[in-house]
């Protein structure tokens, strides 16, 4: 298990060197770079700037030098600066990453708890009534765009009830109630999103399981229905599962970036979105390298919590 | 102001917005005019205490920088409160108070609407050209931990402040060239030696984009870190959020009062306040609604009446974008080469019905290049030539004989640029290429990400249409960016060597009223000349609630700098409570 | 499919034969799923006969009629500019269908191509490129697009290149693990041993056992794709205006009036979930049918 694990710890490195540098390069081949925009924001500056500004923040060096460059202080810990704030990018990453995580955090356990009984309700009782009209609803969920959704649930309580969601942003750990006022409605939306693919899942799985021999056996034993579930069944059925959950965080952060936006939450996903739209580089760059090695990274701890929910999953 | 001659003109920055934003609000850059009311009568009392919460007009930007020698235009927006500059706008003579301005420019204050802030006062010398400026005595910068202990502000810190923004690597060139040096000549003394006089001086640096002054303590601690500013304004920074909020906090040793019925108070009245940056519309109209903000400065003329109905007791105030659109014509490409096409083109446009059935009459059919705003500068459309009236009026029918005069009797098809950053024009841009269909012009319409977009001009590789809003900004500089040869802000590729030469005669004439003249004669040429086609300009709204009071929908007093407005309102927390919020 | 016996049935006969079953058993056994087929394939005609069903042109504008609820002469009423929303729906279906069977389609090739290399050659061919969509999906896929659009400017064939990228080297995954299963097989071993080509063994024997597994993961990739896009016109990175994808005519000014002129954003959005709705339980009901190991499980 220990090989295992320094094994795939290995192989992220040659992952990370070549995302790296794929988006190292593309964020600067984006047409309209930084040194447009800041001289644009000047009336008064005309293309004698342009060499200033390039030196100014050190893009005036071949772009392989400033990308080994990059990467040597990466190594060292260090993200770079902000080519508009000057701030710290890990600063700015690490300040912002949390909130996200939270949004995500708070989704999957919407979506976990909306899924798992549904996926398991629709197997047991697959093409029946109760089947058809649960997963209808959880499908029509994933249907809806979230901006949507979110433009509604923002608008309408508004116009009816004076009632809004909080702007403020507090942070989980200063204040639990403020923050959740802020963060459930996106966690809802989003969680329900997510839910329709995990009920699927579920229900797919359950449905191969419930055929299994040991199954049949634990019916013919005369088991309680509920033992034979939840005990026998969805045990064997939660490996996808957990599987698909780690693809789902790549694609919270997707999500996050609308959401973050219509519920003013100033996640990682709003600090993209501005550093696209500004062309801050190494804001970029350093997001990619970050959220990369955060999938990475929990991607990997899914598959050692195979072992946890089946012993017999061994790694080599 | 003492002198005369001097005054103003200001200056540059224009506007645009920077990046972020692509998306959001379109209307970057609005501003504005207008505002109705008169002197709102003298009411209740004022009161201290209490926050104020707003979303400001550029409500989609969380701070770029807190550098003023980062040469970031909004830099003046996010640190002018408590960053002072030598001068400022005059509240006493707004609207508000019996005044005649409103102060919603973004980079233009009227010689008349111009006081002293930390300059108690100043005067023109000759030979050589100088400017002395005395400073007020007697305003503290308060403590900051690690940075520097409460001390009076002196001349030093002026003269540190200019050398910080000429000496940055991110300096735009030539923009400081008619300054020979900036010495603190005693403690309350400041001189600005001009190698030549330049019209826009004082916008320039005394209450510009980059003229805020900052104590010398700066250079020991790391000028970029929000938490190290400190300055002699009304509120002090207390709490960045980026991408959420920006919080000030009152300062209690702030030097300036507010007089009121003869009363003189103690400024700023409330304790702090709250920017918010939200980026999506139907949230911050969704905020303003609710009364988890006090103002929103920003409201697009389509979202009036619904607000108005959800949320009746709001206060209003209406301006006029203090940026024209217009679809610009490449002058060096075919066929814009032609002044016929390019009149054509104008003529083919139904720019009256735009603005009664698009913009449901909230817009006005001339405000480009001159604002009506700028008094002296602008003449309203009836004191035109009949050349330049003509051009917006809609006559489809003698836009095909010019069409067909210039060779094109069938119409031509050309590429139109826009930034989908922009709502308004994704809407807009189908309208204006549906009536030029009907004489036969086509448009193949290129929607860009707004950098992308801003790319195409500087690099000047953009198309021969593009579609644009471009700030006013102020007399002198509307003329220079777009229509001086070589300028960034050129579309149109205007080159005209008589006209540039002009251009330079206006920023050299020390004789306001002079220059009134030649700019006047300048926006009737080239509007005439119509390497734009022409558009009407937009009226933006701004709303608060009732509790928000000493205010009546001032925007900026100075370059996009609110600082000064906010110190002088108040909250009356007990009629917000009264009212359920 | 991999059945030899029925080889001597002529060709097509058998095919027709196997379909119509198969249609048949779609409506007995899966009718929800079968409802979501014809949903579908009613939307695909409106949009591929949008110019004889509209009655109004799709840019045609008329300020005069800007905003009026739905009525007779506009069943759904008119947008901000005073097109036809019908008219507009019409053609969007062409366009949202148009992007949700090109990127799909596009993104299943992609997904069968890298899967089945990495799958069916192993090795280091496999690892090499399982590293490599091991750094595409740490990538959240929503920013891809917006510095890919960014990169490579707003338009239809961009935005359909890059989601089906995106979503094709997503999908390999599932692609590969199938095909790994299947190269174990005792006939696969057979086939090699008689010295039978790769390209040979792959057509024969891997590509029909992944078939049922592509088709479901087509059907669930056209609504993922056609909510991507209007995420992406959201976010002010769609099919450029004034194309009517249902996405665009969600985002914008129907956001604007979504309390005014609430038609504007309900029947685009309508729209979107029914098509996404139906493309789903199809796809569902696809999969228990076709996943070989749920044969004759009902």
């Amino acid at each position: 298990m220990q090989a295992y694990i320094i094994r795939r710890l290995l192989a992220l490195i040659p992952t990370l060197i070549f995302a790296s540098l794929i988006v190292f390069v593309t964020v600067r081949l984006i047409p309209g770079s930084i040194i447009d925009l800041m001289m644009t924001q000047n009336v008064s500056a005309t293309e004698k700037d342009r060499a200033t500004l390039e030196a100014a923040l050190g893009l005036d060096r071949p772009m392989y030098i400033q990308y080994f460059r990059w990467a040597g202080n990466v190594l060292r810990g260090d993200l770079g600066e902000s080519l508009w704030q000057g701030t710290p990018v890990a600063h700015e990453i690490f300040a912002r990453l949390p909130i996200t995580l939270e949004l995500a955090l708070l989704a999957l356990v919407v979506s976990i708890a909306v899924a798992i009984p549904i996926g398991v309700y629709s197997a047991i009782r697959q093409d029946t009534a109760g089947d058809y009209s649960t997963r209808s609803i959880s499908i029509l969920m994933l249907a809806i765009p979230s901006f949507w959704l979110g433009t509604l649930v923002m608008v309408f309580p508004s116009i009816w009830w004076g009632w809004s969601p909080q702007i403020k942003f507090v942070p989980f750990l200063q204040d639990p109630l403020q923050n959740l006022n802020q963060m459930f409605l996106p966690a809802i939306i989003l969680g329900t999103s997510l839910a329709a693919i995990t009920m699927r899942v579920t229900r797919t799985t359950m449905l191969e399981v419930l055929r299994q021999d040991y199954i049949r056996t634990a019916w013919a034993k005369g088991l309680d229905e509920r033992v034979v579930v939840l005990r026998h069944a969805l045990r064997n059925a939660l490996i996808p599962v957990v599987t698909l959950i780690g693809v789902e965080i790549a694609a919270v952060v997707s999500v996050a970036i609308v959401l973050e936006q219509i519920f003013v939450i100033p996640g990682i996903g709003l600090l993209l979105i501005d550093a696209v739209s500004q062309r801050d580089y190494p804001i970029i760059t350093g997001i990619f390298l970050v959220v990369g090695v955060c999938v990475l990274l929990i991607n990997l701890l899914i598959d050692l919590s195979y072992g946890l929910i089946d012993p017999r999953v061994r790694y080599r | 102001m003492t002198n005369a001659a001097t005054k103003p003109s200001t200056n540059d920055r224009a506007t645009r917005v920077p990046s972020k934003t692509r998306m959001l609000v379109g209307t970057f850059v609005l501003a504005l005019a207008t505002s109705a009311g008169a002197a709102v009568a003298q009411g209740p009392k004022p009161q201290y205490g209490g926050t104020l919460e707003v979303i400001t007009l550029y409500p989609t930007l969380t701070a770029l920088s807190w550098d003023p020698a980062d040469w970031v235009w909004k830099n003046n927006h996010d640190t002018g409160s408590y960053y002072e500059q030598l001068f400022s706008g005059d509240l006493d003579k707004s609207v508000r108070k019996g005044g005649k301005y409103k102060f919603f420019f973004d980079g233009w204050l009227p010689s008349a609407a111009i006081r002293g802030e930390l300059a108690e006062r100043w005067e023109w010398k000759e030979k050589p050209l100088r400017v002395v400026v005395t400073l007020r005595k007697g305003i503290m910068f308060p403590d900051k931990p690690g940075v520097m202990k409460s001390r009076e502000l002196t001349a030093e810190d002026v003269a540190f402040s200019w050398a910080r923004v000429d000496k940055s690597p991110k300096k735009i060139a030539g923009y400081y060239d008619f300054v020979e040096k900036v010495e603190a000549r005693d403690k309350y003394t400041v001189v600005f030696t001009f190698k030549e006089y330049n019209a826009e001086w004082d916008y320039r640096y005394g209450w510009g984009y980059y003229s805020a002054v900052v104590p010398k303590e700066i250079a020991n601690v790391d000028s970029r870190d929000w938490r190290n500013g400190v300055g002699t304004g009304p509120f002090q920074i207390a709490e960045f959020v980026p991408g959420n909020s920006q919080t000030y906090a009152k300062n209690p040793i702030y030097w300036d009062k507010e007089k009121l019925d003869g009363v003189a108070y103690q400024l700023p009245f409330v304790d702090k306040i709250i920017y918010r940056t939200v980026k999506d519309e139907a949230t911050q109209l969704a905020a303003l609604r609710t009364g988890k903000v006090d103002m929103l400065e920003l409201i697009r003329w389509n979202n009036v009446d619904e607000m108005k109905k959800s949320a009746p007791q709001l206060k209003w105030s209406r301006y006029l974008a203090n940026a024209g659109q217009f679809l610009v014509m490449r002058t060096d490409q075919k066929p814009f080469d032609d002044i016929r096409v390019r009149r054509a083109l104008n003529l083919a446009v139904n720019k009256q019905e735009i603005v009664q059935s698009y913009y449901g009459g909230n817009a006005e059919l001339f405000a480009y290049p001159m604002h009506p705003d700028f008094v002296g500068y602008y003449e309203p459309l009836e004191k035109m030539p009949a050349s330049v009236q003509e051009l917006f009026t809609y006559n489809p029918e003698k836009a095909k004989k010019l069409l067909a005069e210039a060779g094109y009797p069938n119409g031509f098809t050309f590429k139109v640029q826009f930034t989908t950053a922009n709502f308004d024009h994704v809407d807009l841009l189908p309208l204006v290429a549906g009536y030029l269909e009907k004489v036969g012009v086509k448009m193949e319409i290129e929607p860009m990400e707004y950098s992308v977009f801003l790319a195409a001009m500087t690099k000047k590789t953009h198309a021969a249409g593009y579609f644009m809003l471009l700030g006013h900004t102020n007399p002198t500089t509307v003329i220079r960016k777009s229509f001086v040869s070589g300028e960034m802000w050129n579309p149109s590729m205007w080159a005209d060597a008589a006209f540039d030469k002009k251009m330079a005669d206006v920023f050299h004439t020390r004789d306001e009223a002079k220059r009134q003249k030649l700019i006047r004669e300048m926006s009737v040429e080239v509007l005439e000349k119509a390497p734009h086609l022409w558009l009407p300009t937009p009226y933006v709204y701004a709303a608060w609630w009732p509790w928000v009071q000493n205010y009546n929908g001032e925007l900026r007093a100075g370059a996009v700098r609110p600082g000064p407005i906010y110190a002088r309102l108040w909250v009356d927390q007990e009629m917000k409570k009264k009212m359920g919020y | 499919m991999t059945d030899l016996a029925d080889r001597a049935l002529p060709r097509i006969a058998r095919e027709r034969s196997a379909s119509l079953q198969f249609l048949i058993r779609l409506f007995r056994e899966k009718p929800l799923g079968a409802a979501g087929a014809v949903i579908f394939i009613l939307f695909l005609f409106c949009g591929v006969f949008a110019g004889l069903l509209a009655p109004f042109g799709v840019n045609e504008i008329s300020p005069i009629n800007r905003l009026r609820p739905p009525s007779a002469a506009f069943p759904l009423g008119t947008d901000f500019l005073g097109r036809d929303m019908l008219s507009r729906l019409l053609y969007g279906a062409r366009l949202s269908v148009i992007i949700g069977f090109c990127a799909a389609g596009l993104s299943i090739i992609v997904s069968v191509v890298i899967g089945i290399v990495s799958g069916y050659l192993g090795g280091r061919t496999d690892m090499i490129t399982q590293r490599f969509v091991d750094a595409w999906q740490s990538f959240p896929a929503l920013v891809i697009l917006i510095v890919a659009v960014a990169v490579l400017g707003p338009g239809m064939p961009q935005i359909i290149g890059v989601l089906a990228l995106l979503f094709g080297i997503a999908g390999s995954r599932i692609i590969r693990g199938a095909v790994v299963s299947v190269r174990e097989h005792m006939y696969v071993h057979a086939a090699q041993s008689i010295g039978a080509g790769t390209a040979w063994i792959v057509w024969r024997h891997i590509l029909p056992n992944v078939v049922p597994l592509v088709i479901v993961l087509f059907t669930s990739r056209v609504g993922a794709v056609i909510l991507a896009e209007a995420a992406l016109s959201f976010l002010g990175f769609g099919v450029p205006p004034p194309a009517p994808t249902w996405g665009g005519m969600l985002s914008g000014s129907a956001r604007t009036y979504m309390y005014q002129a609430p038609w504007l954003a309900l029947a685009p959005g309508l729209c979107l979930t029914i098509v996404v709705y139906a493309v789903n339980v199809f796809g569902d009901a696809l999969r228990d049918l076709l996943d070989p190991r749920m044969r004759g499980s009902r």
